[in-house]
């Protein structure tokens, strides 16, 4: 079992991480021509990843605020063996404030009008008042590494998710 | 197809795209929307100067930017084949909004016609019952064929013989030009006594008591909810239903943002952040909301039991007249002395012990004594100055829908007499309003209490029955009789219709008469969807919606605004006005050829050319001199509304020096709409009414109450939202909330199938666990295409107004199995959530 200093580690290294994994080159996502190309950035360790972790990170790019959050449950397009490994996007997308995941509810709360999203349903709307689900960042694993792929549905602010 | 929800980019409006200003199809706040429309290959880009927003999207916007998302835009294509970007976003400079967006106005976008997008379901062609189906028909036949019908009906039956059911709101579907069309045509033509409106079996006011104690349905601006000490909201879930209302000026007083304005407007009294009191049998997201904005200390939440709320407000009132905390002021020089000695004697029971009264009431709603108490002292207790407490009172369907429509709103409106909180800033009694208003019709020829069109239909008295803009084999009460007489009498006019495919239109008429001496119904279902009533229509009418004509309708605050058309209707759809029109041109002419200059006449005055026509020509009926109705926009015209944009004028307008000027808040002269032009306390018959035999004996027999509502994400039957996949899979099905123990009790898990059964009907729905419901209550969505609660709701009206008891259904539950594939997608966590 990762120690909670193991995440914030995680959590460090990660960032730091990011920042080399862009400007390395990534496969082309499929998509055909035209569609977004994410980069392919590493995020943890699946084994550093512990029932009930929580970790910040960015993606697709640093200005781009994420966590990862593995559930007690299996998720809609969760990976990991027990398919309970999530990504998403933390801007809101009602307004753009920063969503915090609450443990306790099992939920992603927004405080600045109260939009509240389901982490284990693909970030759907529990209630509140975006129009749209919270952006999942999609994973995949790779030699034990979760590495977030792409972004499934546009991040708050943005009028594209890559450039 | 990626649902909108789920793209990943959205293509931003460049500078030359064409702007179009206008306000939210959905619900009664209204709020203001630009509307951006540029050809499909033509974008902006992310500079600044590169789009039409003038947003700097080369980097990403801040939190509360202008941002686009994917729900805030579509692609739709013209009746000339070309395609066009169409981006809808909140407008920031529009004072009811302030750029804020809820759930349903985000997401209009993918509501609007589109070839390749599943709203390609609407109507796009008049259709004509044959052959066992609906095949297309020419508009001059369709309007031939059915002027012909209701000319024989009026001709051989009276013109009562024609029933109406139509839409009579402002918004989407609706409009002050759609309405007195609609009006014009029924009752200046037909000449029908046989009408009644979209959600009720009647043509009646939902606030009788309101109208008979002088007092407007909706006195306040948005803003006193912003100067209030106390906001009390009975039966409304505004948070879910009133979103921005209660986001953007309820949220700022609960957290004290609106002190400094306090102040200013106030003068020196005392001034705190806001309280609320929230009377609502569920603990809903307004509740969780509000205790999230204010502390819950500030926040009184009496989760009482149905039927209960003529107990407590009065014995809320009892106490305020006992703590002498009522305005005695107001009393005597605005109100009709008379009628509040008769209020204090048989309503607040004034011969009777406080403590009884206060404990009766207690033990009837299921709430705490103290709590009585202490809303008594929020709504009326001095404040520290010895200044009068300024207390909004709101309400809405929990009460107009509730045990005895008269008598519950009648309650809350004397409880605003007493405390003296209408016209006055940071006061008001209004209902929170469903869907927006824009009322503007001749006269109702008939009288009160309304005739009960159902009971009509049911009976046979109805030969012909024209459906508008809504549903009621979904929504009505008893709804399984009501699709039994649809099916029965309008099955054998489907018979002659398929029988006679291709004889003369007179033949068929005459063959048609014949099937209406038998009991048989001729039904016309005009509408923007094939809706489960209009698929038992004879003839079928496709409508224009919100954005392919232009429209003008006002808010809960009676703000009057301009909805500009921006995009083609389907097909060959045509606006509701135009639909009107063409029927009384043609009835207009057919009875000239029969020599009939007294009918033709009735049918006079239908040659609108456009939608501004028809606003000007109901002009008519208001004055402008402070008489008018709270619809009065005598002066305004569409030049004038396009120059005031999304924050218009208030209404009703009176002309000052030739100009229409607004009104902000009604009755601040302390003028009342009663011939003395005081209000009226409304005393009840009784301290409170009991239940009707028949519901009496239902609730008797079932154990679970099924209270009934709209929630936040779907707007009213789901008619558009059924077609968005962001709002339908949320609620893919009807839902059912049921408090965990009743859940366990029954063996139902979160997503289960359950039915539910009474004497009335039957309906079934997907469970939801949930401590929002108290043990022994349940909650549905009123209006699920798959299945509505009216399925469960006796035939039983308020005789005194002919306004169901909605919320009055009591069922038995049973489970009938788990739904796996619902279950992927629907979320079960707990929707009354905020922190």
């Amino acid at each position: 079992m990762p120690t909670r200093r193991d995440f914030i580690k995680i959590g460090s290294t990660s960032v730091a991480g990011l920042v080399a994994a862009q400007s390395l080159p990534s496969p082309p996502k499929a998509g055909g021509a035209g569609a977004p190309r994410y980069p392919v950035v590493p995020v943890a360790a699946l084994k550093a990843i512990g029932p009930g972790a929580t970790l910040a990170f960015a993606y697709p790019d640093a200005e781009s605020p994420a966590v990862l959050l593995r559930l007690r449950e299996p998720a809609a397009n969760g990976v990991g063996p027990g398919r309970d490994i999530v990504a998403y996007s933390t801007l809101c997308t009602h307004k753009g404030c920063p969503v915090s995941f609450k443990p306790e509810r099992k939920m992603l709360i927004c405080p600045c009008h109260w939009s509240t999203f389901d982490p284990a349903k693909a970030g759907a709307l529990i209630i509140g008042q975006a129009s749209t689900q919270l952006p999942q960042i999609q994973l995949r694993v790779t030699d034990g590494v979760v590495e977030a792929v792409g972004v499934s549905g546009l991040i708050y602010g943005r009028h594209t998710n890559v450039a | 197809m990626t649902p909108e929800s789920r793209l990943d980019r959205v293509p931003l409006p460049p500078p030359d795209a064409q702007r179009f200003e206008t306000v939210c199809q959905f619900c009664i706040v209204g709020c203001g929307y630009k509307v951006f429309k540029w050809p499909v290959g033509r974008d902006g880009g992310p500079e600044p100067a590169r789009n039409a927003l003038g947003a700097d999207y080369t980097k990403p916007l801040p939190p509360l930017g202008d941002w686009i998302s994917t729900a805030m835009h579509s692609v739709v294509t013209e009746r000339d084949g070309r395609q066009y970007n169409v981006v809808i976003t909140p407008d920031k400079a529009c004072v009811v909004n302030e750029g804020l967006a809820s759930v349903r106005g985000g997401g209009q976008a993918p509501t609007l016609f589109s070839p390749d997008r599943p709203t390609r379901a609407r109507l796009s062609t008049p259709l004509i019952a044959g052959g066992g189906r609906h095949v297309p028909v020419a508009w001059d036949a369709a309007v031939d064929l059915g002027a012909r019908v209701i000319k024989a009906v009026i001709d051989r039956w009276g013109p009562d013989a024609v029933g109406m059911k139509f839409f009579d709101h402002g918004g989407g579907g609706g409009g002050f030009e759609a309405n007195w069309a609609v009006g014009r045509f029924f009752f200046t033509g037909v000449g029908t006594k046989t009408a009644s409106i979209h959600n009720r079996p009647a043509y009646n006011s939902e606030v009788h008591a309101a109208g008979d104690a002088g007092l407007a349905a909706l006195t306040n601006a948005y803003a006193d909810a912003e100067l209030a000490d106390t906001i009390l909201l009975v039966g409304t879930n505004a948070y879910e239903t009133q979103t921005n209302y209660f986001l953007v000026h309820m949220v700022p007083n609960l957290n004290g943002s609106t002190l400094a304005r306090k102040r200013e407007v106030l003068g020196g009294e005392p001034v705190e952040a806001g309280r609320m009191i929230i009377v609502d049998p569920r603990r809903t997201m307004t509740v969780a909301t509000a205790e999230a904005a204010a502390s819950p200390a500030r926040v009184l939440h009496l989760q009482i039991e149905p039927g209960a709320d003529i107990a407590l407000l009065n014995a809320i009132g009892r106490i305020i007249l006992d703590r002498r905390w009522h305005d005695v002021g107001f009393i005597r020089d605005h109100t009709e002395w008379q009628t509040f000695e008769a209020y204090q004697r048989s309503t607040l029971a004034v011969d009777r012990d406080l403590t009884d009264v206060v404990g009766e009431a207690a033990k009837m709603a299921g709430v705490p004594i103290a709590q009585i108490y202490k809303a008594a002292e929020w709504i009326a207790a001095p404040k520290a100055d010895g200044s009068r407490r300024r207390t909004l009172l709101h309400y809405e369907k929990g009460l107009i829908w509730g045990l005895k429509n008269y008598e519950n709103v009648a309650a809350i409106v004397d409880l605003a007499l007493l405390t003296g909180n209408v016209g006055k800033p940071g006061t008001g009694c209004s209902r929170m309003g469903g869907h927006q208003e824009a009322y503007v019709r001749p006269p109702y020829p008939g009288g009160r209490p309304a005739l009960n069109v159902d009971e009509a239909v049911r009976r046979g008295e109805v030969k012909c029955y024209w459906v508008g803009g809504c549903n009621p084999i979904l929504t009505t009460l008893n709804a399984e009789a009501m699709e039994a007489a649809f099916k029965e009498r309008g099955g054998a006019v489907q018979a002659v219709l398929e029988r006679t495919e291709g004889r003369p239109v007179g033949e068929r008429v005459a063959r048609l008469v014949e099937a209406l001496k038998q009991g048989g119904m001729f039904i016309i279902g005009q509408d923007i969807y094939m809706t489960a009533t209009a698929r038992f229509a004879h003839l079928v009418l496709p409508a224009a919606q919100w954005g392919e004509t232009n429209l003008t309708s006002i808010n809960g605050e009676r703000r009057l605004r301009l909805y500009q058309r921006f995009m083609d209707p389907p097909g060959e759809a045509i606006a509701d006005w135009e639909i009107m029109a063409r029927f009384a041109r043609r009835l207009r002419a057919l009875y000239l050829e029969d020599n009939n200059p007294l009918m033709a006449n009735r049918f006079l005055d239908f040659d609108w050319r456009t939608e501004e026509d028809v606003f000007i020509h109901a002009r008519y009926q208001f004055k402008g001199d402070g008489t008018d109705p709270i619809e009065g926009y005598a002066g305004v015209t569409y030049e004038m509304l396009r120059r005031l944009g999304t924050n218009g004028i208030q209404t009703p307008t009176r002309i000052v020096n030739k100009v229409p000027v607004g009104t902000v808040r009604m009755h601040e002269h302390g003028r009342f709409s009663t011939p003395s032009g005081r209000a009226r306390f409304i005393p009840a018959p009784r301290p409170w009414p009991g239940y009707a035999a028949k519901v009496g004996a239902q609730r008797a027999q079932f154990p679970f109450w099924v209270n009934n509502g709209r929630t936040n994400h779907i707007w009213q039957t789901l008619y558009h939202h059924q077609h968005v996949p962001f709002y339908n899979d949320h609620n893919p099905m009807p839902h059912l909330e049921i408090h965990p123990a009743d859940a366990a009790t029954l063996g139902v898990a979160a997503g289960d199938l359950v039915e539910l059964t009474n004497d009335v009907g039957r309906v079934r729905a997907m469970a939801i666990v949930t401590d929002s419901v108290k043990r022994g209550h349940t909650f549905m969505l009123f209006g699920q295409p798959r299945g509505a609660a009216g399925a469960l709701v006796s035939d039983h009206v308020d005789p005194t107004t002919t306004i169901p008891y909605y919320k009055g259904a009591w069922a038995a539950i049973r489970r009938i199995g788990p739904q796996p594939g619902v279950s992927k997608t629907v979320s079960f966590l707990p929707q009354n959530v905020a922190r």
